[in-house]
């Protein structure tokens, strides 16, 4: 069921790519083969396999090849998406330290971790994450708000 | 005799005092990542890219540290298949099926004892290999034009469908959507902008650290929260350490031979270590007398699958130096790891930078000593790692993870990607398509196209020159080969079922 509603979309990506790569043109070229060809080529093969397994799911697998995803997952997927896209979106503007540690406390609630474990493991990991790369590794991180405490 | 002088050469690069350090955090840091379930090598190795790149590693300390980890990683994934009965990592999934049973028997100290033991003649037998071919397959392989490379990456991902066993068209698939993946961005021939929707973030292209750790770090991020318990109750470790010498000759002949397997799997692109480990175990199984008891805590099957993925991480150095085609997923990220670098994986690099080649061969060696001696005494520690909750361990991973995509470009852009790819990994992991696939066509999709252009602007546009020499005629044929495995497989399994099930 999954299974064919992904290659269903695989097989939309494919004719919508293909017609994206159409339309790619050099300005001026000095060989025989363009920038679209090779695209092309592996759209056409790409969407000849979905195409397979559209129509023919039990040739490999099907429905039994999907991992049974239970009902209960789907709102702790999506909270675990959220986090992820929240630590995204304030890395830069919250800063490392404190977006890390707001992130890994609510990381660590969703693993089943309790209120205090969580906090100090939030703390631990912000602070010393931050200093293990910052300051020994030198990958910059940026500090974001906390700029205006340092010097 | 050229050979020995320049492994020699290798010996003194791998041995200066940094070298040595190095290969002794990577070989640290490879036990741990591949003993912590839900950390592969490829992520142990793509995380480590970034911090090399900061610290201003020169390219041989950085291989050296890369490929450390790679072995440390095959070392550290049987702590926890013996232990827990939960491979560490993939290859590490034939181990669980003897070791776990040894250790309910109170014998975990002597299935941790052998089975170090067997990593190490595996891993052994596996760099004399790459030293004795390497080199061969190296001066032959400087003869290759274009379009024979072009023809030695379709056999390369050719291979990966062939020997995916029951999924063959899944991860041609899997293959395709990396291959597509890697044509994103400025094509480097005609400046024109492909599939970049417009953003600047795609105009050079997706970073493969960003697909790399998106692929499998988020997505295994994503399957671990199926698995919230609190710490794992590991089997302690007691009595008698180290294994006998009785013990020891039981599994000898079975090391040779699971040895020399795991080598030859991890040359063959795409194959592997878990393929390499499963075939080894499958085939000790078949070999041994009747009162054998594999699956109910042999020596011999524990050997050999750990004789088999070491051997087959090790082998799989040889087509990624020499052709520049990576022969597993780890060996795929380490050519990335290159290519930041500017050096192009290939014949040429025996010549131009035997300092690299070498000093990398020499510390597999060194990484391989390293872990044999540091694995016996210190297992206690390590299996004090084990008890780490999910709930301390999935955060840091989390965070970790995007210190090494942000570290690439500085630019939240590479991290929104990550999630993205993350969410679509995820995906294709529920629905058993291999990621792996995916990973090996990426890096080598450009290459791929690179050749293939070339090739055909030498010829003016003439199909044929794909076609016209002796190398690439064979290549070929080989590929039909592969095509046909599938097929053949398929077509001789339904001859069979119809004796068993007359009316399915």
């Amino acid at each position: 069921m999954y299974q064919r509603l992904f290659t269903g979309f695989l097989l939309v990506a494919c004719a919508v790519l293909g017609w994206m790569a159409w339309g790619l043109e050099a300005p001026f070229s000095y060989e025989p083969v363009g920038p679209r060809a090779y695209p092309l080529l592996l759209l056409g093969l790409m969407a000849a396999g979905a195409l397979l397994l559209f129509i023919k799911p039990a040739l490999e697998g099907g429905d039994s090849a999907e991992a049974p995803l239970p009902p209960i997952m789907i709102p702790k997927l999506l909270l675990c998406l959220a986090l992820l896209l929240a630590l995204a979106a304030l890395f830069e503007r919250l800063g490392f330290v404190l977006s890390s540690i707001a992130f890994a406390y609510g990381m660590c609630r969703l693993f089943g971790g309790r209120n205090l474990q969580a906090i100090v493991v939030a703390v631990v990991l912000g602070l010393g994450l931050y200093f293990l790369f910052d300051r020994i590794l030198d990958v910059p991180l940026p500090l974001g708000v906390l700029a205006a405490l340092e010097n | 005799m050229d050979t020995l002088h320049y492994l020699g050469q290798g010996f003194g690069v791998a041995l200066s005092p940094n070298n040595l350090l190095t290969a002794l955090a990577g070989t640290t840091i490879g036990t741990i990542v591949g003993l912590l379930p839900g950390l592969g090598p490829i992520n142990g190795v793509a995380l480590l890219i970034p911090v090399a790149f900061a610290l201003g590693l020169p390219p041989e300390t950085a291989l050296i540290l890369l490929a450390a980890v790679y072995l440390g990683c095959e070392y550290g994934g049987r702590i926890s298949s013996i232990l827990l009965n939960i491979p560490g990592e993939a290859s590490a999934v034939m181990t669980t099926l003897d070791g776990y049973p040894l250790a309910r028997q109170g014998k975990a100290g002597i299935a941790l004892s052998i089975s170090a033991w067997s990593s190490f003649i595996g891993g052994f037998i596996a760099t004399v290999g790459v030293v004795i071919f390497a080199p061969l397959l190296a001066t032959w392989a400087v003869s290759f034009g274009p379009a024979e490379y072009f023809m030695l990456m379709v056999f390369a991902t050719a291979c990966l469908a062939g020997m995916a066993g029951d999924k063959p068209v899944k991860t041609a698939v899997a293959v395709l959507i990396g291959l597509m993946l890697s044509c994103v961005g400025i094509d480097a021939n005609s400046g024109v902008y492909r599939f970049t929707f417009g953003s600047l973030g795609l105009s050079d292209g997706i970073q493969f650290v960003v697909l790399v750790l998106g692929l499998f770090s988020i997505s295994e991020i994503l399957t671990l929260l199926e698995r919230t318990h609190h710490g794992q109750k590991a089997i302690k470790a007691s009595g008698r350490m180290l294994f006998n010498a009785k013990e020891g000759a039981s599994v000898f002949a079975t090391n040779l031979r699971s040895g020399v397997l795991g080598f030859v799997f991890g040359i063959l692109p795409g194959a592997g270590a878990t393929l390499a480990s499963a075939m080894a175990y499958m085939t000790e199984k078949r070999l041994a007398s009747k009162d054998n008891r594999f699956g109910n805590g042999d020596l011999r099957g524990l050997a050999a699958p750990e004789t088999a993925n070491s051997a087959s991480a090790c082998g799989s150095m040889v087509p990624m130096l020499t052709l520049g085609v990576p022969g597993s997923g780890t060996t795929a990220v380490m050519m990335g790891a290159l290519t930041l670098y500017n050096i192009t994986p290939g014949p040429l690099l025996f010549q131009n930078q035997p300092d690299l080649v070498w000093g990398l061969i020499a510390s597999l060696f060194i990484a391989n000593v390293i872990l044999i001696v540091m694995n016996v005494p210190m297992i206690k520690v390590f299996t004090r790692v084990l008890e780490v909750p999910n709930w301390t361990l999935v955060p840091a991973i989390a965070i970790i993870t995007s210190i090494g995509v942000y570290a690439v470009h500085a630019t939240t852009f590479d991290l929104f990607l990550m999630i993205g790819i993350g969410v679509f990994g995820y995906i294709l992991r529920k629905l058993d398509f291999p990621l792996s696939g995916v990973l090996l066509g990426f890096i080598l999709g450009g290459l791929m196209e690179s050749n293939l252009r070339r090739a055909l602007s030498i010829s003016n546009g003439d199909l044929s020159v794909l076609w016209s020499s002796p190398i690439s005629m064979t290549l070929w044929a080989l590929v039909a080969f592969i095509v046909a495995l599938p097929f053949w497989r398929a077509w001789r399994a339904r001859k069979r079922t119809p004796a068993l099930q007359p009316d399915a």
